[in-house]
């Protein structure tokens, strides 16, 4: 970059009348300026495009054959048709979105209650030290803990028996209700922090004076919290709960080791449905049907809600 | 004026009684967590749940002498360092793109990053399995690597960019009227100067990377290239069932550095969590 221009900047010194050289040299600056920009974003790019748009390309081609072992047999759309037409399919689907609904929404609850109270608090370090600690367990551990406490040893049903709630021994894997909440309440447990620590910033980060003024105005502190502070925060609420709602809904290490879709398939998410057709019956052709559809439910997700929020959010 | 601010505000009680439950429930798994790791196993799944175990270092001496803990350990550090290296080589010099200049394109090149977040990895499980089979990378760390790096990068590059966006730009023109490069720039006064972002960034990465799951089950099928996480899944194999005192103590062991390293960043973590988009507190 710096050759071309050394003996111009040379020319230039020696006789103004040869500045008409000048130019030649700089366009090509001019031109390598206005790619910078790119070749500087390009790498990060190209390599998501290769772990992205490669696997969709990829999944796309093969949910128009059919993929057991050996080679390839083109079927059209009968991976569709039969997706369509798969009650295990519209279950998956349902179970993530009840599961993932109740979830979310009492995890929302949960952190902006506790968000509320601990925001003006003198220890608010300690409290969110304290919270904290549930996310930074690694998840499966977690799940196998989960299922220890509440399938294999029952210590839980131990406990309400203690207590006085119940008189046997809750029988959770034998319903699906029960297990969707344990499921529920292990993800609630690890996860209600992530929205916690957000809030609090964000009630933190917001204009003291503006809720000085309303206090010396007789506000009560919930009525302060309700008609200032959260329409204020309305877009970080709308982030946070996207990137909480993301995981959600592609819930797998729990699914995997402590129902394993059970009972009745009642809590098999969708990506545990791609996971057992693709790598336990090898069906991967149709598992890439399903991969597909969920591909397009995600596209049109973030172009009408995240994008918006990002952006809304920024400015 | 202190008392009537008391009176009027917000009931003291049932603000700790709520703060207080909620640190209950917090911690309560995580002593059944330590219970569980320091006791023998006779005395983990029983008739009736026993409450106060005898203290026993059967987990301690099990994963360190009957199965190869160090090299999963190994493994782990190996594949989420390695990732988090890819991140910032790639990740600094994309979202100084992003941050600090115009050009056409440049909202939808952010908003794709942003999006590859939102892919699950159950979509690209598939082909990404036969994409490393086909490469001979299935069942080492490389591919690990490669994986968490994807995952991240994301992440990584939206948070790097928040930060570069606080730098006033008068300090970048000052430097370049003196002539220095815009290489020369990033490198001498960007980074030094969002140094706390890079590690905001870091960290989080190296967070969601021990806790990926699903591909490292996938690609790491053997012990060759088990992490840590995965590791825990497969106690569950053989006749033994699973064995609960293994997993929650090494789960215990891997919590307390992160627990460390995540208090030093807090201040940071609510900015990182959100991408960037919060930057309070």
């Amino acid at each position: 970059m710096s050759n071309p221009s050394l003996p111009d900047a040379g020319a230039t010194a020696v006789a103004p009348a040869m500045a008409t050289q000048r130019p030649r040299p700089r366009r090509r600056n001019k031109r390598l300026k206005a790619w910078f920009p790119y070749l500087l974003v390009a790498p990060a790019v190209i390599y998501l495009f290769l772990i992205t748009l490669y696997p969709g390309v990829y999944a796309i081609i093969q949910s128009f054959h059919a993929v057991k072992f050996g080679p390839w047999q083109p079927v059209g759309f009968a991976n569709y048709v039969k997706l369509f037409n798969d009650h295990q399919f519209w279950g998956a689907l349902w179970n993530t979105f009840v599961i993932g609904s109740i979830s979310l929404t009492l995890q929302c609850l949960i952190a902006l209650t506790l968000a509320f109270y601990a925001y003006r608090d003198p220890w608010v370090q300690g409290w969110r030290i304290i919270f904290l600690v549930p996310m930074l367990f690694m998840p499966s551990a977690v799940a196998f803990i989960f299922k220890l406490a509440f399938l294999d040893a029952r210590v839980v049903s131990d406990l309400l028996i203690r207590i006085g709630l119940i008189d046997g021994n809750l029988a959770i894997q034998s319903s699906i209700w029960m297990s969707r909440g344990l499921l529920i309440i292990a993800d609630v447990w690890q996860w209600t922090p992530f929205l916690f620590i957000i809030f609090v910033a964000a009630l933190q980060g917001q204009d003291e004076e503006v809720e000085e003024a309303a206090r010396l105005d007789g506000a009560s502190w919930a009525a302060i919290f309700w008609n200032i502070s959260l329409p204020l925060m309305k877009p970080v609420i709308a982030v946070a709960l996207i990137l909480r709602g993301i995981d959600i809904t592609t819930m797998f290490t729990n699914v995997f080791i402590i129902t394993k879709g059970g009972p009745a398939f009642g809590t098999e998410t969708i990506s545990y449905f791609i996971y057992r057709t693709g790598f336990k019956f090898f069906n991967f052709g149709y598992a890439s049907a399903a991969s597909v559809v969920m591909l397009i439910i995600t596209i049109i997700i973030a172009q009408l809600v995240v994008k918006r929020a990002f952006v809304s959010v920024r400015t | 004026m202190a008392s009537q601010r008391r009176k009027r505000g917000e009931n003291l009680f049932v603000r700790y009684l709520i703060l207080g439950a909620w640190a209950l429930f917090c911690l309560m798994p995580v002593l059944w967590f330590l219970s569980i790791g320091l006791r023998p196993r006779v005395e983990i799944i029983t008739p009736q749940p026993i409450y106060w175990p005898t203290f026993s270092l059967d987990a301690w001496h099990m994963i360190w002498e009957d199965w190869p803990m160090a090299k999963y350990l190994r493994n782990s550090i190996l594949a989420i360092f390695g990732s988090v290296l890819i991140d910032l080589v790639l990740g600094i010099p994309a979202a100084y793109s992003l941050a600090r200049y115009e050009y056409r394109g440049r909202d939808d090149i952010a908003f794709y990053i942003l999006s590859t977040r939102m892919m699950a990895p159950a979509i690209v499980a598939i082909p990404i399995f036969f994409l490393f089979r086909n490469a001979g990378l299935l069942d080492t760390i490389w591919a690990l690597m490669l994986i968490y790096a994807a995952i991240n990068l994301s992440f990584v590059t939206w948070i790097i960019r928040s930060y570069m966006l606080d730098i006033p730009k008068e300090l970048e023109d000052a430097a370049r009227t003196d002539g220095a490069s815009d290489m020369r720039i990033l490198w001498e006064i960007i980074i030094p100067a969002i140094l706390p972002g890079i590690i905001t960034a870091s960290v989080i990465a190296m967070i969601f990377a021990i806790n990926e799951f699903l591909f490292t089950l996938l690609i790491a099928s053997t012990p060759n290239a088990y992490t840590m996480s995965v590791a825990l899944a497969n106690f569950t194999g053989g006749s033994d069932g699973v064995i609960y005192n293994a997993i929650a103590l090494v789960a215990f062991l891997a919590f307390v550095p992160v627990f460390l390293v995540v208090v030093a960043i807090q201040k940071h973590l609510s900015r990182g969590l959100t991408m960037g988009a919060v930057k309070g507190g």
